[in-house]
């Protein structure tokens, strides 16, 4: 049974910024992907914005994220820390999948 | 009218303070100096503003604060102060559609779903109108609605179900009769929908020799508030008081060493209320604005918060009783300071017997019950008594308790309202009509295929907190709820660990807090394990606690308290959980 490759990191953090751009609008380009959200964006990424766009990245990426599980700030703090947790959770499907 | 059976002073010992902004005051202190001409004052401006817009949420309406539902006093003291300052307000549209979803058919609410009151229609009428330049929903309901708050003595209730009680107060005679005069503005008839001379000849009589006026006929002490609520009805209805002049003299008698006001004879902290109601009096009765506004312009700037916004009085001595019952609450039992205590306690003033957030204004049944799980009064039988007498007085009609007087009912202040008359050693049943009160719960429920399901109001989504505080307080009135407080429990319990209050996807401290509370009150078994790894989850590295694992950081000295209560709820199973909520 063949499985679908995991996108390159480069690939994925492209599609985060895309997600995370339709929902903080235009203060968010300048944002290296490196940098901490909160502190760039201040309110504007509190925890309303950031469950808004954890769903989101769910969505696009068809993953779920576990609230207690997963360490959520850490993981959601940037574009490159989300895209990494992507890419890892990816990987972990992919290699689910091939295992069965 | 009864005695003062308290000094009417500040609170003396030692509160918690955080130094944060509030709505309420940076309203008050923006509205002042605008009154005054001086919003070129504030220090923070754009800082403010953005306090101020940050409150809005996605549906339109504001909210006390980032994340909490829309309400519509929020909304229009946000909107109002950003028109003071001559900022733009964004989104009115989405605004006015906000405010179409708490309209009930005659008046506005407070929440979607709740039921109307004469705030909630002061507010929305003049946000609609004044703000947004929208229609009325239906003006002639809206008319008819406040003619029905006058009751037989003549002065307005907070609903016609309270008026038809006699409940009338000079802070509902105010509001009914701002909401009527916006109403004008947009069209409805100009002939107010009252007997006016009754009107008019009650808010008068609330004026005593000294010049000041009371809320009502049982109110202990003529203050600032009710003098500007009855002189501001008066002056829209086209009247005066009685004796304007010693009205003016008693007002501008009323001031501290800065040269801005106090609340009453004898207060003494000139707070941010105390100069604005001082100034809209002053205002209403044609008076000079200039012999005060240097003083009350440097004072309010005083109290202005690095951050933007402002507080009632200096940040740094700003203190709370939610932080200051959290300080006690979360030390080790029997080592708090007893000066946390005292200063609670001294938050009991003159006219209402329960405890405000901060001193001075009113009383809330929420923080009345924070205080009393602190240890507040716990000696002092006099001062229990006055909490029992408030809480009865405050029951709505609809048999359910509202934030404060004349505040329409929510799940919240009713289930903080049962657990306060339980912790006071007083029979439900002897100070609160317990049928009555299990009718508001009921109202609650939501369709729901098992009958769990409860809403903070009665038209609210059903959430998990919501139904577990009904679970409570139906069982403080004598109903068994384990069985569905069981059932309630598995359905919003997150995987990982803790509990979510909708679905069950992301947990957070409230819902984790309250799912124990509840566990304990059934007789439920508490998986410890579980709630442990939502605690280590939410918890800092400085050793605070998060309000949920996306928020950044200590939530605060609530949250704080909330994560120590639990924690040692865990190490020891039989240290009970204090009834604390928030929402």
């Amino acid at each position: 049974m063949s499985t679908t490759p995991v996108p390159a990191i480069d690939d994925l953090r492209t599609r985060v910024r895309a997600v995370l751009a339709a929902r903080l609008g235009d203060a968010f380009e300048a944002v290296p992907s490196d940098a901490d959200l909160q502190q760039a964006l201040g309110e504007r990424y509190d925890s309303l914005t950031a469950m808004e766009c954890i769903s989101a990245v769910e969505e696009e990426f068809g993953i779920e994220v576990d609230f207690v599980a997963d360490d959520v700030r850490h993981w959601f703090s940037t574009v490159d820390l989300m895209a990494s947790f992507t890419h890892d959770r990816l990987e972990d499907s992919a290699a689910l999948m091939e295992g069965r | 009218m009864t005695a003062v059976t308290t000094a009417p002073r500040s609170p003396e010992g030692l509160g918690a303070v955080t130094g944060e902004p509030d709505l309420w005051c940076t309203y008050a202190a923006v509205r002042t100096l605008a009154w005054l001409d001086r919003t070129d004052d504030l220090a923070e401006p754009d800082l403010t503003a953005a306090y101020l817009a940050g409150r809005r949420n996605a549906d339109g309406g504001y909210a006390w604060s980032r994340g909490m539902l829309s309400d519509a006093w929020a909304t229009f003291y946000c909107t109002q102060a950003l028109r003071d300052m001559g900022r733009p307000v964004t989104g009115l549209e989405a605004t006015a559609g906000w405010l179409r979803r708490t309209w009930s058919g005659d008046a506005y609410a407070m929440l979607p779903g709740q039921g109307p009151d004469v705030w909630a229609t002061h507010f929305s009428v003049r946000t609609a109108v004044e703000l947004c330049g929208t229609p009325l929903h239906d003006g002639g309901r809206l008319v008819r609605w406040l003619a029905a708050l006058q009751g037989p003595d003549g002065g307005l209730g907070w609903t016609p179900e309270d008026a038809r009680r006699g409940n009338a107060d000079v802070r509902a005679c105010y509001y009914g009769v701002m909401a009527w005069r916006a109403a004008v503005r947009a069209g409805a008839a100009a002939t107010p929908p009252w007997n006016v001379p009754a009107l008019v000849a009650w808010l008068r009589d609330r004026q005593g020799a000294e010049g000041g006026f009371r809320f009502s006929p049982a109110a202990e002490v003529p203050c600032m508030w009710a003098t500007y609520r009855a002189v501001g009805a008066l002056e829209a209805l086209g009247h005066a008081p009685r004796d304007a002049e010693a009205c003016r003299a008693w007002t501008m008698r009323l001031r501290g060493p800065s040269g801005a006001f106090v609340r009453w004879e004898g207060y003494d902290v000139e707070d941010v209320w105390a100069s604005f109601c001082a100034v809209g009096t002053l205002r209403a009765l044609g008076a000079p604005l200039a012999p005060v506004a240097d003083a009350v312009a440097a004072r309010i700037a005083a109290f202005g918060c690095p951050q933007g916004g402002f507080t009632y009085r200096e940040p740094r001595a700003a203190a709370d009783a939610l932080s200051t019952s959290a300080a006690v609450l979360k030390a080790v039992p029997g080592q708090a300071d007893p000066g946390l205590v005292r200063w609670l306690e001294g938050c009991q003033l003159p006219n209402e017997g329960g405890v405000m957030y901060m001193p001075g204004r009113g009383s809330e049944v929420r923080c009345t019950l924070w205080a009393l799980a602190a240890g507040a009064f716990t000696g002092d039988a006099s001062a229990r008594a006055r909490i029992v007498r408030w809480l009865a007085s405050l029951q709505n009609p609809d048999g359910g308790f509202g934030y404060w007087e004349g505040r329409g009912s929510d799940m919240v202040s009713t289930a903080a309202a049962l657990e306060i008359v339980t912790l006071l050693g007083a029979t439900v049943g002897e100070v609160v009509d317990a049928g009555a009160a299990t009718a508001f719960l009921d109202s609650c429920r939501r369709p729901d295929e098992n009958g769990l399901a409860h809403g903070n109001v009665p038209g609210a989504t059903a959430t998990l907190r919501a139904g577990l505080q009904a679970h409570r307080a139906l069982r403080l009135l004598g109903r068994d709820t384990s069985g569905a407080t069981a059932s309630l429990l598995a359905r919003h319990r997150v995987r990982g660990g803790g509990f979510a209050n909708e679905g069950n996807r992301v947990p957070d401290l409230l819902s984790s807090y309250e799912a124990v509370l509840a566990a304990d009150r059934a007789g439920l078994p508490v998986d410890t394990g579980h709630t442990a790894a939502f605690l280590a989850r939410v918890g800092t590295p400085e050793g605070g606690t998060a309000w949920s694992p996306l928020a950044p950081g200590s939530g605060g000295p609530l949250a704080d308290c909330l994560g120590t209560l639990l924690a040692r709820r865990l190490d020891e199973p039989k240290a009970a959980l204090p009834a604390l909520a928030l929402s």
